[in-house]
This record gives C-alpha cells, structure tokens and sequence, in this order.
C-alpha cells in the first residue's frame, strides 16, 4: 500500500515500512542495541533524504528510550544525577549538532556529510564488533580464566569539580561526563542515532559506572537528547516526518518486543558476528555509491515553495 | 500601417464566429492530495468548430511554478560529490502538450515554440557556477529531467476528436505532484500556427487531511510541529511499555 510522507516528499509503501521497522526493532531486542545507526542508512537507501531520515530517525528513538527507561526505572536501574549532568552536555551538543547539519544543508552537500559520517562510524564499530566476536568465539572453544582488572585510578580523577554520585557509587569530576554527553548530543542531531554503542562503553570504561546502572542512565540521557534533537530538526530545519516516524515507531516496538524474547534462546556471540557482518555491508553499500560513477551525473531538486 | 490595424480588428473578430471556436469543461475541478494519493487522472472534453479541416487543438496542462535545482556531480578525491548548481525560477512542476492532429507539417516549430514560452521566456536563472553555454546545458538537463520524472510531455498523449467536433483528453497526473492551480489551456490553431480561439479550465490541487495538518504546521508552526513531535513519540514509547508490561504480567 503506497502513502505519501507528507515531509520527506516522497512515496514509499507502507508495509515495506512496517516490515523495516520490525527488522531494526528486532535486531536492537536480541543485541540491546538502538538500531538507529541501521535505520537512518536503510532509510537514506528507500530513497528518503537523509536530512529527513536523521531528524525522523531522532523521533523514533525518543520514544523507544522512553519505552525503555521506564522498564529500567522499576528496577531503580537508573543514576539520575549522572544522567542529569550528561543530559547538560547532551543539549549542548545536540544544539551545536544541529547548527552544524543547518549549515551543511545549506551548501547542499547534506547528503554527502551522513554518508561519510556513516562511513567512518559504521566502518569502525562493524569491524571492532567483528574481531571482538571472532575472539570471543575462540576463547569459549579454549577455556581460559583470564581476569580482567579494571583500573580503579585513572586520569579522570585529577579533574577538578569533583561530586558524589551515590546509584553509581562513584566521586569523580563532573566534566567527563558533560564531555561524553556532548559528543552523544552532535552524534544524534547529525547521524539520527541514540549514541548508544559510543555512550555504554565510555560509561564502563571511562566513567567507570557499575554497569547495573549502565543501561537504564544511557537510557534516560539518550531520551531527554533525542527528544530535544527532534523539536530542533524540527524548528530549524523542518525535517521531521512524523508519519514517517509513526510507521517506524510501531513496526519497532513490536520487533523490539520479539527480539527481546528470541534473544534468551540464541547463542549472542555468534549471532552477534551476523550484526557485524550486517553493519559492514550497509557501510560497504554506504561507500559504493560514493565511489562508482553515477548513472546519472545530473540530480533535480526543489526548493522550498513560499 | 494599414495592414497592423486590420489585423488588430481582425484579431479581435477571430475568437467568436469568423475563424473557429473552442469551448471546454473538465470532469473535476479539485484534486485532494491525502496522505494515500496515488496519482489520479482528469477528463477535459469540449467542442470545437473549426473553419476548415485543416486547424488544429492544442492541449497544454501547466501547473504551478516552481524553483528548481539541477546539481552535476564531479569526482574529488575518488568520491562523488554533488558540486555545481544552477537554479530555475518559474518552472511549472507538471507540463504536458498534445495536439489533435500529430501529423502536423509545423509540429516541431509549435514544439520549440511553446517549450520556449513555458520554460524559457520566464525563465531566471538565479545562481549558475560557470557561462552562458552551461545554463542552455543545465536547462537540457532540466527538461530531460523533469520527462523521465513524468513532469513533462510533448506530443505523447492523444486527443480523441470526434466528427472534427467534440473533443475529449485524458490527463494523467503523477503521484508526486505539487499543490496549487493547474491550468488546462485549449487553443484551436490553423495550418500556420496561428490562434484562432481559446479556452482555460482550472484545477485546484491541494492538501487534505493528515497530509496538510503535518505539511503546514511543519512549515508554519515549527514550535508546536515539533513539541508535538515529541509528545506523539513519548505517549506512544509509554503506551508500548504500559501494553508489554500488562501483556507479559
């Protein structure tokens, strides 16, 4: 059934949607990722702006975080104060984020920035979650008890602006954390993703969190981000297409919802080099249509009608 | 001298009863574009009394104007980058002509005629990177474009004549069109080329529903477009949850 996205322009069918959605929604329920760094490239490939594909994208995720904080909030799996101060960090970074992808869009070359974004990002994740698996793999067939120490002293705690975050049972500075909130916030405004294959693992390892709160803390900055990320698409460059973000919305909760059950069933390590070899082709396809020759050198665009 | 002014008078007898009429009505004269507009077709008929065997109806459908951009890519550093761009005012978003008698001996002259008139004559190009060459190249580009698109289309379409009398023409429209007032223009024309009556219908295509609620406010109520944005996106996260958690208890 064809309907017509009344923001990004264009006709797409409904139950491909649907069926898109459902697919990324699964996938982020086996592996506890966002999938908004699968959805915005598939998006950009059904022949949806990109502008429109990250700023709708940023809708979507505010409300599965939303769904998702409030599971971790019954469990009391969520340091507020943490989150606030990456929440701070967030907004400026998702503001700056915007005006940077205002910019952009305005020389034209909109389409070119996400994709090297991607490029770089997609590329650098699949690869290191491909080796990460591949290791794991081999060390489940050769036993080892190899302990891993994590450093209880690092760099961060000579930072000044030192406070307590009790949940996470930490006294640390407070600028690590406006730091890796404010890199989130740019990576969600310009790239439609919830940032949380970057924030989880600086939170374990640079913050130091226990990772009981992990989860639910990078929910509740990852809401309050998206959301803001979405009414500032929406207010300076008028991108969001909340059909579009509707459709998506509903075909990923219900994936979300299977994935999350399937997953107890499967083997996640070697299901997880099946993820990996997903986000390497979608950045191979990325890269290809930047490098071969266009069949058609000439585009058409219409500007904004008055 | 002498000949200017009867032609004047005479131009001005033409239409009504020396030379041929043309009168016309269309099947609808709005089209509503929902959020499941799947291209949709008009029927303009009418009657024609021509002179002489030998005139000729001309059908243009125009709608609403346009800016346009037409990028090129180039290759920097191995990628492919859109680079140049010349805009286009005025452009009408849909453009088709047909005429009764394709056989014609000046067809192609009427061709370059009205392409001209409709694309060229109110044509601005605003902003273009390289000389005037590029722009009569860009504005290939533009019209090969816009008939891939199926926004333009010259000669293609039939008009069914009946007894050189009653005319009938089937428009149809694209899926993606653009809202605003399409023009349907009948013009009856001899062996020269030369008018000799016309006639205009209107069509008013615009958005409805979910379709204009989302496209305007988007455009005109940013503020609450993306308030609204979000709230639609929390209730329906919390909705998710609240359903799940009852689903599974």
């Amino acid at each position: 059934m064809q309907i017509f996205l009344p923001i990004a322009d264009v006709p797409v069918d409904l139950f491909v949607l649907l069926i898109l959605g459902a697919a990324v929604g699964f996938l982020s329920g086996v592996f506890g990722i966002g999938g908004g760094f699968l959805m915005t490239p598939l998006l950009i490939f059904l022949g949806i702006p990109a502008a429109v594909a990250v700023a709708t994208e940023a809708n979507q995720i505010a409300a599965s975080s939303f769904s998702g904080v409030l599971a971790h909030l019954k469990r009391r799996a969520v340091d507020f104060k943490m989150g606030n101060i990456l929440v701070v960090g967030g907004l400026l970074g998702s503001a700056v984020g915007v005006e940077i992808f205002r910019i952009i869009t305005s020389y034209g070359q909109i389409e070119l920035f996400v994709s090297l974004c991607y490029i770089l990002f997609l590329g650098s994740i699949g690869t290191l979650m491909f080796l990460e698996s591949l290791s794991t793999i081999q060390k489940a067939r050769k036993p080892q008890n190899i302990l891993k120490h994590r450093k209880k002293h690092n760099w961060i705690h000579g930072l000044p602006l030192k406070t307590r975050f009790k949940s996470s049972n930490l006294y640390i500075s407070a600028i690590p954390p406006v730091v890796i909130g404010f890199f989130i916030g740019i990576l969600a405004s310009i790239m439609g993703v919830g940032g949380g294959f970057i924030l989880i693992p600086a939170m374990i390892y640079i913050l130091g969190m226990p990772t009981k709160v992990v989860i639910g803390t990078s929910l509740y900055q990852i809401m309050f981000i998206t959301a803001f990320t979405t009414f500032m698409h929406a207010t300076q460059n008028k991108t969001v297409d909340l059909l579009l973000a509707l459709i998506l919305i509903i075909g990923g909760v219900l994936g979300a919802q299977l994935g999350a059950r399937v997953s107890v069933k499967l083997k996640a390590e070697e299901i997880r080099i099946l993820l990996a070899i997903i986000v390497l082709l979608v950045c191979l396809k990325l890269a290809l249509d930047l490098i071969i020759m266009p069949t058609d050198l000439f585009s058409i665009t219409y500007s904004a009608r008055s | 001298m002498r000949m200017i002014i009867t032609g004047i008078i005479f131009s001005f007898l033409m239409p009504s009863f020396c030379f041929g009429s043309v009168i016309s009505n269309i099947d609808k004269s709005k089209i509503e574009l929902s959020t499941r507009f799947d291209g949709t077709s008009l029927l303009v008929f009418g009657a024609i009394s021509p002179r002489d065997d030998r005139a000729s109806l001309l059908v243009e459908v125009v709608g609403p104007p346009t800016t346009v951009n037409i990028r090129k890519k180039v290759q920097i550093w191995g990628i492919w980058v859109n680079k140049k761009i010349a805009q286009f005012q005025g452009i009408p978003s849909f453009y088709q002509i047909s005429i009764s008698n394709p056989k014609n001996p000046i067809l192609e002259e009427i061709e370059y005629q009205r392409l001209k008139s409709v694309f060229y004559d109110f044509l601005e190009t605003t902003s273009i990177s390289e000389n005037y060459n590029a722009t009569e190249q860009y504005h290939n580009e533009l019209i090969r474009l816009k008939t891939e698109l199926g926004n333009l289309s010259s000669f293609k379409e039939k008009i069914n004549i009946i007894d050189n009398k009653l005319f009938s023409y089937k428009v149809n429209l694209p899926k993606k069109i653009y809202p605003g007032v399409y023009k349907i223009k009948m013009t009856l024309i001899d062996q020269e080329g030369l008018e000799l009556s016309k006639s205009e219908q209107n069509v008013n295509v615009s958005k409805v529903g979910l379709q204009e609620f989302l496209s305007s406010n988007s455009k005109n109520n940013p503020v609450f477009y993306g308030l609204f944005s979000v709230i639609i996106a929390l209730f329906l996260g919390f909705f998710a949850a609240q359903l799940f958690r009852w689903l599974y208890r």
